[in-house]
């Protein structure tokens, strides 16, 4: 995602020096001196922007949709495109009769994706290697973001049902919105433009 | 679950009291209102959804109760019943704390809130709507905050004409209103279409969520609403805009269509305040014509509140400093313990603080 976002970034001329990437700092200027960069984990981003401590963030959806934060998400960066998914053991079209056993990182995707469905399921909720949990017969399946599909067909799963796409967004901060307009304004068209949709994106 | 202590707390008074003052200046009697009351009070004030933050508890005949969520709906119930004969307008205004529950929340502290507020009701005309944010920008220029806050105005009519021109079902209605709050033009202009909206038809309706904040209604904004609501909400906040400038305060003001979040009981005019230092809005309102129906009596209103805890701790970074008590106290030694007794009461009558050793 970063190296995505920063080539994206570049062609909407924002810049960050070669040294400023390699110099291993969290906190770096672009080139103008105008933009200040904090490099954090995903989870953190909707963090930093909620709370007003970044004006700005690029963070996947499927980030998004867990973290709930109240932020405002003016543009689709149409980068890291991949899907959140159900995936079971080959063959299995993972429904229960009892209780659906669902291993993820996404535990709000998932029961609500279950919930709309009516389906009884128990989230067990892991922080990585996902897909272990069917295998060594932890879950029944699993919820999680599908880039290639490799990692699944190395561990013998496959994809049952998609969820949702995600890709990185832009979100932004609601005072800063406010208070700042006119430079976040100007990022949001510059971005709009170096996206590709001339303003008319989705 | 916070305390408040030492400087923190003088400031947290002193900011009370200056837009106390602020609202007492402008003619605002203060109006106390029952930390707890009839559940019901809330639900027929806030809307279910709203009052179902509420915490919620029952008296020994199972009648269920509420502490306070919000002051207004006790207002807009005292305007109906208690000053039901007395002339209009009534100014009302209030610094309570309010309590609320606080779903995912991992700042507990804030499920106590403290409001600083005021209600104009029984006044309908533009001229409310400008008396209300003009004391919006006097308590935050009282406070120093002149330069580093920001109000932006819209009006509920705007999203509505176009939620009902797209004729919505409540819950597609509720979901476009998220979606143009997120500003996500992208995923609304998706959510049409699904919903058999032509492309044509989506698109425009998407370019809401996509309309700039800023001083003047942005260029082209008349052509994306074709319904007659929103274009006569449109004329009334441009009324609003240019009354807003001739008062000198244009710089602090800003209009923000896509601004949607928690239209609520408002029935027309609706503002958020920002302040630079806090990454939420610290306070908001609008006007309410529909709230004091509920309570028997169909009359205009309009208010806005602060909130206390946001502003002191924006205030506790800066330099604004307290009269009361800035100092230390001084200490009064010596061995005649009457003496320094009426030491002390002399000192204190000429206004300085004194600590008995």
């Amino acid at each position: 995602m970063q190296q995505d976002a920063l080539a994206l970034l570049g062609r909407a001329g924002v810049r960050v020096s070669a040294e400023a990437l390699a110099s291993r700092r969290l906190a770096v200027e672009d080139e103008s001196g105008a933009y200040r960069f904090v490099f954090v984990k995903p989870a953190d981003v909707p963090v930093y922007v909620e709370h007003g401590i970044a004006d700005c963030g690029v963070v996947g959806r499927d980030v998004l949709l867990e973290a709930e934060a109240d932020l405002l998400q003016p543009l689709d960066l149409r980068i890291n495109r991949c899907l959140i998914a159900v995936a079971a053991r080959e063959g299995d079209r993972a429904e229960r009769a009892g209780v659906l056993h669902v291993a993820t990182k996404y535990p709000r995707v998932a029961s609500a994706h279950f919930g709309a469905k009516g389906v009884p399921v128990e989230i067990i909720e892991l922080s990585g290697s996902v897909e272990l949990a069917p295998v060594l017969g932890l879950s029944d399946c699993i919820v999680d973001l599908v880039e290639t599909g490799r990692t699944l067909a190395e561990n013998g799963l496959a994809v049952v049902e998609t969820i949702t796409e995600s890709t990185g967004r832009l979100v932004v901060n609601r005072a800063s919105y406010q208070l700042k307009a006119e430079a976040v304004g100007r990022l949001i068209s510059d971005l709009t433009r170096a996206v590709g949709g001339g303003g008319a994106e989705g | 679950m916070r305390y408040y202590f030492g400087r923190e707390a003088r400031l947290r008074r002193a900011v009370e009291t200056a837009a106390m003052s602020v609202f007492d200046g402008w003619g605002y009697e203060e109006i106390a209102t029952p930390s707890v009351d009839y559940y019901a009070l809330f639900e027929r004030g806030m809307g279910h959804v709203e009052a179902r933050r509420a915490f919620r508890f029952a008296d020994t005949d199972g009648r269920l109760l509420a502490l306070r969520p919000d002051i207004t709906s006790s207002v807009a119930r005292a305007a109906a019943t208690l000053f039901a004969s007395a002339p209009r307008p009534l100014r009302f205004c209030y610094a309570a704390s309010v309590f609320r529950q606080l779903p995912h929340s991992r700042a507990e502290w804030r499920r106590q809130g403290r409001q600083l507020g005021c209600e104009l009701i029984g006044a309908g005309r533009a001229d409310a709507d400008v008396e209300v944010l003009a004391i919006a920008a006097e308590v935050l220029e009282r406070l120093g905050l002149g330069g580093s806050y920001r109000v932006t105005l819209n009006h509920v009519g705007v999203f509505n004409g176009v939620a009902e021109q797209l004729g919505l079902s409540p819950e597609a209605r509720e979901e476009m209103r998220q979606l143009v709050d997120a500003r996500d033009a992208g995923a609304l202009g998706e959510f049409l279409k699904t919903l058999g909206r032509s492309a044509a038809t989506a698109e425009r309706a998407a370019r809401l969520a996509r309309l700039s904040a800023g001083r003047t209604i942005p260029e082209g904004t008349r052509e994306i609403l074709s319904n007659e609501r929103s274009r006569a909400a449109l004329d009334e906040l441009e009324k609003l805009l240019s009354a807003v400038e001739t008062l000198g305060l244009g710089e602090s003001f800003s209009v923000d269509l896509s601004d949607v979040s928690g239209l609520g009981y408002y029935t027309g005019l609706v503002f958020k305040v920002y302040v630079e230092g806090a990454g939420a809005r610290v306070g908001g309102g609008g006007r309410y014509d529909d709230l004091t129906a509920n309570f028997g009596r169909r009359e205009p209103a309009i208010g806005f509140v602060l909130d206390l805890d946001a502003l002191t701790d924006i205030l506790a970074r800066r330099d604004f400093e307290t009269r009361n008590g800035a100092g230390s106290p001084a200490a009064i030694e010596g061995d005649d313990v009457t003496e320094r007794f009426k030491e002390a009461r002399r000192r204190r009558a000429r206004g300085e603080r004194i600590k008995m050793d």
